[in-house]
């Protein structure tokens, strides 16, 4: 649109200072790449949830065990 | 007439296509019928060590107890760049905190995780019994008393008959002279009852009946050794069995031995001897890269990670750790290749998606990002990875402008990890825009306790501070962000502000 006049001209002062205020802002936190997981590490983990698991079910059956002969 | 497999045949076929459980379960009844037949008694302790193996390699959680009673330090303070306990001291030009976020220890965070390098390494006592134990930075207090007596307590529970074998009834010097059997006697003992003391005593006496000239026999007194905290006795032990023959498994516990003796130029030495004996291989380099990028040195690391890749492009680790380097020094849409290149190799993951979706919006590929962060929502396996997930969502909202929704990522972050320190800081700034001073107070103290070592909580603390007036806390917020943080030029301006005005009254 060359031939259409701007309403607004820029100002671009010659003389005089510019100066700005460095203001200190807030800062966020950067956002976080997810490391991926090793092999072994991924295995222990699963081992590990396995294992608790098979604890959880063994302590329930004792239980159920304990509830039978007390009832 | 039905005819029927050999069974111990039957089970040695089912150990090589790794179904251990069943060959374990042929060889029992083997051994019901004829107690004292050796093949099926070895086949199944092979079975049962196999389906809790790990990479001994790998493995290696240090306890608090280690690390501080640590008799094997030569200074208390050791010159920069020697070693692996102070992350800040080596100026290697990689990213500052200011971009790229730092672990608990202050190291930069890296782009895969391995047993070892789970939770950093606090540099004092104070600072170790300080760390918040939450579920990701709980640290056992020895590690004799961590991950490896609870999986072995796991696997004698469930079997209800009690142990396989009974070891101490065992008689060691009967077995030790029988190398066919002793080998994978020892392997059950170290691996699956992980019973160190048992193990030695067993390695100890094979040793001796092979006149000291198996080097198998020597690596394995060293792992010994290394799991009891000896770490001496390891060295000598390796270095015997080096002698005797090159194995790169040997150089690779050796230098673990060295690094956890704190001697990381010893271990890197010894890891280029390894390369002269074995040019290129893999896990070798894979060593030296990853104590650069301990030591904090993130560009020869990288270099060292693009060895890797020139020898074994398929390397997970080096693709993921060149990948966040390349998306923490400015250049997401190099890292999106990397990132792109693992998912082509067949990883299939909520982390790998996240990253994907991270480099995606900051390289401005608009139309991949919400679709990659759904697929890692739907991916996720455990909380903590959902809060995560949320968290940079949260980030993709901030950027769009749209903070409501940003708002609401990062609450769901918080709703699914009570500790996100990072998401307590970000709702903090948002609150403030709100101009909900006390709001935003009461999340930055949270998020400063919760993790003492970013600098963004104490740093905005301090700024909010001191902006309402109180010099003094805003004082001793900016001390703490320099203390994280030394080199961040806007907590150096506010200490100076500060003293000059503390100069004044």
């Amino acid at each position: 649109m060359p031939e259409v006049k701007s309403m607004f001209r820029e100002v671009l002062p010659k003389q005089g200072q510019l100066s700005m205020e460095d203001v200190p802002t807030m800062v966020l936190c950067k956002p976080k790449l997810l490391p991926l997981k090793s092999v072994t590490l991924e295995k222990l983990e699963k081992m590990q949830q396995e294992a608790q698991e098979a604890i959880r079910q063994q302590e329930l059956a004792q239980k159920e065990k304990q509830e039978s002969t007390a009832g | 007439m039905e005819v029927t497999m050999d069974p111990l045949f039957l089970a040695w076929s089912y150990f090589r296509r790794r179904k251990f459980q069943r060959c374990s379960d042929v060889c029992t009844k083997i051994l019901e019928d004829t107690p004292y037949d050796q093949a099926a008694w070895s086949l199944k302790t092979r079975a049962l060590t196999e389906m809790v193996y790990i990479d001994e390699v790998d493995v290696d959680q240090e306890g608090i107890a280690e690390m501080m009673l640590d008799e094997s330090s030569i200074a208390q303070v050791a010159r920069p760049g020697t070693s692996l306990r102070l992350p800040g001291t080596s100026q290697g030009g990689g990213p500052t905190p200011a971009v790229r976020p730092v672990t608990q220890s202050g190291r930069p965070i890296t782009g895969f995780v391995r047993p070892s390098t789970q939770s950093g390494r606090p540099g004092t006592m104070e600072q170790a019994i300080k760390t918040p134990r939450t579920a990701h930075t709980a640290r056992p207090v020895t590690s004799a008393s961590g991950r490896f007596v609870r999986l072995g307590t796991a696997s004698m529970l469930t079997n209800p008959e009690g142990p396989f074998i009974n070891l101490s009834r065992l008689n060691l010097a009967k077995y030790a002279q029988k190398p066919n059997l002793s080998k994978t006697l020892f392997e059950y003992i170290f691996h699956h009852e992980n019973d160190v003391k048992t193990a030695l005593d067993l390695a100890a006496l094979a040793t001796e009946h092979a006149q000291f000239k198996d080097w198998w026999w020597k690596v394995q007194l060293g792992k010994c050794y290394y799991r009891l905290g000896l770490h001496r006795e390891a060295e000598k032990q390796f270095r015997s069995a080096l002698n005797q023959q090159e194995i790169v498994d040997t150089y690779l516990y050796l230098a673990k031995v060295y690094q956890r003796m704190d001697q990381p130029i010893t271990a890197l030495n010894l890891f280029k001897q390894g390369l002269d004996h074995f040019p290129g291989e893999v896990t070798l380099l894979t060593g030296i890269a990853r104590i650069h990028e301990e030591m904090n040195n993130i560009p020869s690391a990288t270099e060292y990670y693009k060895d890797v890749l020139k020898q074994d492009n398929t390397h997970v680790e080096a693709i993921a750790c060149i990948g966040s380097n390349h998306f923490y020094t400015d250049q997401p849409e190099i890292a999106l290749r990397f990132y792109r290149r693992l998912l082509q190799m067949g990883v299939y993951n909520c982390q790998l998606y996240n990253n994907l979706g991270l480099c995606c919006f900051y390289a401005q590929q608009y139309d991949m990002t919400l679709s990659s962060f759904e697929r890692a929502l739907s991916l996720v396996a455990n909380d903590e990875e959902l809060a995560d997930v949320w968290y940079n969502l949260g980030h993709v909202a901030v950027g769009i402008g749209d903070l409501t929704l940003a708002y609401q990522c990062f609450k769901l972050a918080l709703a699914n990890n009570n500790d996100h320190a990072e998401a307590y800081n970000n709702l903090a700034v948002l609150e403030l825009r709100k101009g909900r001073i006390e709001q935003a107070k009461a999340f930055l103290q949270t998020a400063s306790s919760v993790a003492p070592h970013m600098y963004e909580p104490h740093f905005n603390y301090s700024t909010l501070s001191d902006t309402v007036g109180d010099l003094q806390s805003s004082y001793t917020a900016a001390q703490k962000s320099e203390d994280a943080f030394p080199e961040h030029v806007d907590t150096q301006q506010i200490l100076k502000n500060l003293r000059q005005h503390f100069a004044l009254l």
